[in-house]
This record gives C-alpha cells, structure tokens and sequence, in this order.
C-alpha cells in the first residue's frame, strides 16, 4: 500500500506530504535509539515529535512517520523532514486504536 | 564463504536493552559514557587514575551488532554510544567536509560517537564498525539520489560547539 492511499483510507492530518512511498511494514517505538535498528520503508508511528526521531527516521529510511494522539511537530521539525522527504502525518487516536485500524485497512 | 571474499549483506544482531550513562571528571574536565544492561546503573562517584568520576545522566537506550547474512561475520558495535545527524554547523569541521566531498547534494553525515568523547585515551569508534554501519544504512535507502555516510567523532572539531542531532533518548527515558 502507498502512502497516500492510507493517508486518505485512514483520514490522517497532514503535517508534510513526501514522495509516494510503499509501506513495507508498521514499526511502533518511541525510542529513537530502538529506531534506528529497523528495517527500511517501514510506517513509523509514535508519540515523539522532536528533531532526533526525524534523524532516526531518515537513516533507516522509514516509508512516513504518523504522529497520535494530537501529537503535532514544530516547523524546525517539519523543515527537516522535508529535507529528508519524509512524509509526517497525525491522529488524534492513541497508537494502539491507530494500529488497530491500519490492520483493518490492510497494513500487515 | 570466506568472510575476505563476501560482499557482506549487515543485518542488525544482538539487540539489546539498558541504559547510556554518562559521568565526567571534575579533575580534567573529561566526559566519557558507557552502556550497562543492569537494571540499575552505577551512579556512585569513584576514582580511577588521576580521574575522579562522577554521574552526570542516563538515560534507555537500545544497542545493536551487525553480522553478515551470507557468512555470519560479526561485528561488534560496543564502541558506538550513539550516532549523531550532522548539521554541517562548522566550515572547519572536518565531518561537514567529508559529507560536502560526496557527490551530490543528498548526503546525510552521521557521526558515530565513541565512549570517550575527549579522545584522551587516543581511541575512538572502530574503522570496521564505521564501515559495516556505512554499508548497512545504505542497504536500505530507496534510491541512488540519498546516501549515507557515517564516520568517526574523531573528526569532529569541537565537542562542545557541535551542533549535531544526537540520536539518543536524552531527556525522554532519563534515569530516575
């Protein structure tokens, strides 16, 4: 599944619309340091918001970041990821109910 | 396979969990930091040498190895405390200079930080580990267009006026 097509399917805010990435899995973690040791063109969801998890996230190349539970990153945040062309989107649901509903929409 | 004969595939090995502590010496003015999977790391002050160590924070953090999917080479990574997304904050600085010799302007230099960041011992984090860390997040991107180029914090001018993005949990899973 394309990025895009969950944004719309999940009905997701967007803070910075990247390049149209597959998703190749859903990784949840809030530590950076655990970040940085997963696979390449993964959803990334968390409650983090800060500068490092951009520079965690472009390392290993996730496919889009979805912030929950209102989370919304500061501009110097969304500056860099559209440096990095990493697409950040929001929810106002908790992560659980968030990957809850990507598994119903398909994400595996 | 002979391990000088592979074209080694890295997949991250042997993940696990503690915490990053960090002490300095009051005497020298040095800061050094170690990983410790105890569930609870040392915080007393001591003295080692002419060093008198004391606690200055920690914090979660999760480390990993690297081996070799096609000949199961191993290498260890106890030596990276961190990496660190630089900025190219200092013309003078040797790790913005590297990355702006790359061709292209989608380089990202990370810097691997070493347990002493003062380099007093003459150490720092292994050419091997620099190399398989390289390989490894390269393996990954998407396309030619990005690359990844991780080096060594030896490289750094100045410790403290780097202004680089560490890739650590400071402040969100301090030590209680």
């Amino acid at each position: 599944m394309k990025v895009s097509e969950l944004v719309e399917q999940a009905g997701l805010k967007t803070f910075h619309r990247a390049g149209d990435r597959e998703i190749r899995g859903v990784y949840i973690s809030d530590m950076v340091s655990d970040i940085i040791g997963t696979q390449e063109g993964n959803l990334l969801l968390t409650l983090q918001t800060h500068k490092n998890l951009i520079a965690a996230a472009n390392l290993v190349d996730v496919s889009a970041i979805i912030f929950t539970r209102g989370r919304e990153p500061a501009e110097d945040v969304v500056a860099l990821a559209g440096r990095a062309d990493i697409g950040l989107f929001g929810t106002a649901d908790d992560t659980w109910t968030l990957a809850k509903r990507l598994y119903e929409i398909g994400l595996r | 396979m002979r391990q000088a004969d592979c074209r080694h595939k890295w997949a991250v090995a042997n993940k696990r969990d503690g915490y990053l502590v960090i002490e300095g010496c009051f005497h020298c003015g040095g800061r050094i930091s170690f990983f410790s999977e105890e569930p609870f790391p040392p915080r007393e002050d001591y003295r080692e040498g002419e060093h008198f160590w004391s606690f200055l924070g920690g914090y979660q953090a999760t480390k990993f190895d690297l081996q070799c999917e096609h000949c199961d080479h191993l290498v260890p990574l106890d030596d990276v405390m961190a990496l660190m997304l630089c900025t190219v904050c200092d013309p003078q600085c040797e790790v913005g200079r590297r990355a702006q010799q790359e061709s292209g302007g989608r380089t990202w230099p990370y810097v691997a930080l070493c347990a002493d960041t003062s380099h007093a011992g003459g150490r720092c984090t292994s050419p091997e580990g620099i190399q398989a860390l390289t390989e490894y997040y390269n393996s990954g991107l998407r396309g030619a267009a990005k690359k990844i180029v991780v080096v060594p914090c030896s490289l750094r001018r100045s410790p403290d006026t780097c202004q680089g993005i560490v890739l650590a949990d400071v402040g969100l899973t301090e030590m209680y």
